[in-house]
């Protein structure tokens, strides 16, 4: 294969990794805020994202909502829902052993895609909104994911602020520094926990209201999210919120970068050869981040 | 009879009662345990690495379907004959292994879990690619060759020979080392056990069952396509006959292998949409209400041996 790359290409695949780096960041947040506060992995993170797609398509489609609009809508509906599912099951293996929650988090999930299966069928479907693209110079910006960005970005940085400087994020904040040390300051842990959850969910189902216009929404598309989330994270370095966001844009030029030299199907198999060497040459992390 | 001896008894009975039943049974009849032994050599697999060091792989038919495409492709281009193939899916499958559990076994917490999430999909989408070698979406299809009965044997052996391990490592110390390490993995580093060491031999002799059996599955059903030696289904339906059996047992992975296969075939073919939900919630009751599964909770009532 001989392939000649010209700056513009470059460029535009710079401009693409960043765009879809944006949303890897902000879903996997919600991932490492749970494994933050709770040392849970959620295995459910992405069937969460895909019903986040599911009620921005039901609400597009039934009352023809924009899909944008309906954002703050599906992040309501699965805080409720993550906040339900950590208060139902997931809280009884915040202090058992590892393989427990992993399991129990994998069971929800399975659950989840089988449900979405019979509910709303393994058809595709679809959203038509913002198709097309704005071009600048040499450089093409799809409109979808440029919207998807900006809303991402601008997520992030409300969540981030929510956990820099409200007393409710502090507390988060505490908790996943020290549980037993929040408890003692007066910390009411499980509403902490419960919180934790909902919020977690909700900026999965951001993701997936934002990915419901830019893919096929269909009930298998959450897993790999779980994967790309956690990848995301081990980049950025577990426990290290900002690192999430260097580790979100890294993963989708990396992504990106691959696409010019190999065909889609690989681009998988990049994220996971960056998994594998990323953990042999540097396991904390790129940036540092606290050893489990 | 002490309780010991009638059990072995009992054992050396069964054993002989399967050698011979090819002889008597239905073609259906044969099909069935072949699965069965599949399965049970898929279970007890698993729990070598997930039940008895509690790192959960969740991307075990990864090396079902490893072994599959080494064995298909050694019969096919080299002319090997099924039996040495399927020894070869069983290094295939663990050199796969070696290649994943080095850097991510090396860690404590959910690296390896996650890594192993991601397995499945990444061989699939890498064997899709290598279309020179694995004849791509299309697939292998192997010479016809009609070999039920020998497969039979096979898998049955492969099934008795993961168990017997399974025996061997839980009643040897290397086994309460990894069992140490699932209890509490500083502590086992504390006693001066090598952890990645012990981790990786556990993943190692965990991967070699399932290389081998996707060898056999390939072979029985003379042809393979990514789409049908990757399935993540693979992987629940191994994590649930472990989890409902009883992990970090001998025969846990046995009984539950029997039993979610036969109500399997009786009771959930009707319901073909069902599959996974009634699996994943069987997982999360199984997690919460009883985690220890059957066997667990009998050795905990009748005072079982724990090697049992």
């Amino acid at each position: 294969m001989n392939v000649v790359i010209t700056p513009a290409m470059l460029g535009q695949v710079v401009v693409s990794g960043i765009l879809a780096g944006a949303l890897y960041a902000m879903v996997a947040l919600g991932l490492a805020l749970i494994f933050g506060v709770m040392r849970v992995i959620n295995i459910a993170h992405g069937p969460l994202l895909m019903l986040g797609a599911y009620t921005t398509f039901f609400l597009y489609q039934a009352l023809g909502l924009n899909p944008y609009l309906s954002v703050p809508i599906t992040m309501l509906v699965l805080f409720a829902l993550g906040a339900l599912l950590q208060r139902t099951l997931v809280f009884r293996v915040v202090d058992a052993p590892e393989l427990s929650s992993l399991l129990l988090t994998f069971g929800i999930s399975i659950a989840l895609v089988n449900l979405a299966q019979l509910a709303f069928t393994s058809n595709l479907r679809a959203i038509e909104y913002a198709t097309g693209s704005y071009t600048l110079g040499p450089l093409a910006f799809s409109k979808s994911r440029l919207i998807a960005f900006a809303v991402a970005a601008a997520l992030t940085g409300l969540a981030f602020l929510f956990l820099q400087r409200t007393r409710l994020g502090k507390a988060i904040r505490a908790t996943s520094q020290s549980r037993e040390v929040a408890m003692v300051c007066g910390v009411d842990v499980r509403r902490i926990h419960l919180i934790t959850f909902g919020v977690a969910a909700a900026l999965a189902g951001a993701g997936g209201a934002l990915v419901s216009v830019i893919v096929a929404i269909q009930p298998e598309m959450g897993q790999i999210w779980t994967f790309k989330s956690f990848l995301v994270i081990v980049l950025g370095g577990a426990g290290n919120y900002p690192g999430a966001l260097l580790g979100g844009i890294l993963l989708g030029l990396v992504e990106q970068i691959a696409s010019l030299f190999l065909t889609t199907q690989l681009s998988e198999a990049v994220a996971y050869i960056l998994l594998v060497v990323i953990l042999l040459v540097r396991p904390t992390g790129l940036l540092g981040g606290r050893q489990t | 009879m002490r309780p010991r001896t009638a059990f072995r008894v009992g054992l050396v009975l069964l054993v002989a009662a399967l050698a011979a039943y090819p002889a008597v049974g239905t073609g259906y009849g044969v099909r069935a345990m072949l699965q069965i032994f599949m399965w049970v050599a898929l279970a007890a697999s698993w729990n070598l690495i997930s039940g008895l060091t509690g790192y959960v792989s969740f991307g075990h038919v990864a090396f079902f379907g490893a072994g599959a495409y080494t064995g298909a492709i050694l019969i096919t281009s080299a002319g090997w004959s099924w039996p040495a193939a399927a020894l070869a899916g069983g290094l295939g499958a663990c050199v796969v292994a070696l290649v994943i559990g080095y850097p991510c076994l090396r860690l404590k917490g959910p690296y390896f879990a996650i890594a192993m999430l991601g397995l499945n999909e990444v061989l699939r989408a890498l064997v899709s690619y290598f279309e020179g070698l694995t004849g791509g979406g299309n697939g292998i299809s192997l010479p016809t060759l009609e070999a039920t009965v020998p497969v039979y044997y096979a898998m049955g052996v492969a099934a008795a020979a993961v168990t017997l391990l399974a025996y061997l490592v839980i009643t040897s110390r290397f086994g309460l080392r990894l069992m140490t390490i699932r209890e509490d993995e500083v502590a086992a580093e504390a006693m001066g056990i090598d952890t990645a060491r012990h981790k990786l031999y556990a993943f190692l002799l965990s991967a070699a069952g399932p290389g081998i059996v996707g060898a056999l599955a390939a072979r029985d059903q003379g042809y393979i396509e990514p789409i049908s030696v990757f399935p993540l289904a693979t992987t629940i339906t191994m994590i649930v006959m472990v989890l409902f059996g009883g992990k970090g047992t001998v025969w846990g992975p046995v009984l539950g292998a029997v039993v979610l296969f036969v109500s399997q075939e009786l009771v959930w073919a009707r319901f073909p949409y069902l599959h996974q939900l009634l699996f994943g919630s069987i997982i999360v009751a199984v997690v919460l209400l009883m985690p220890r599964g059957v066997l667990g909770l009998l050795q905990q009532k009748y005072h079982l041996p724990r090697t049992i």
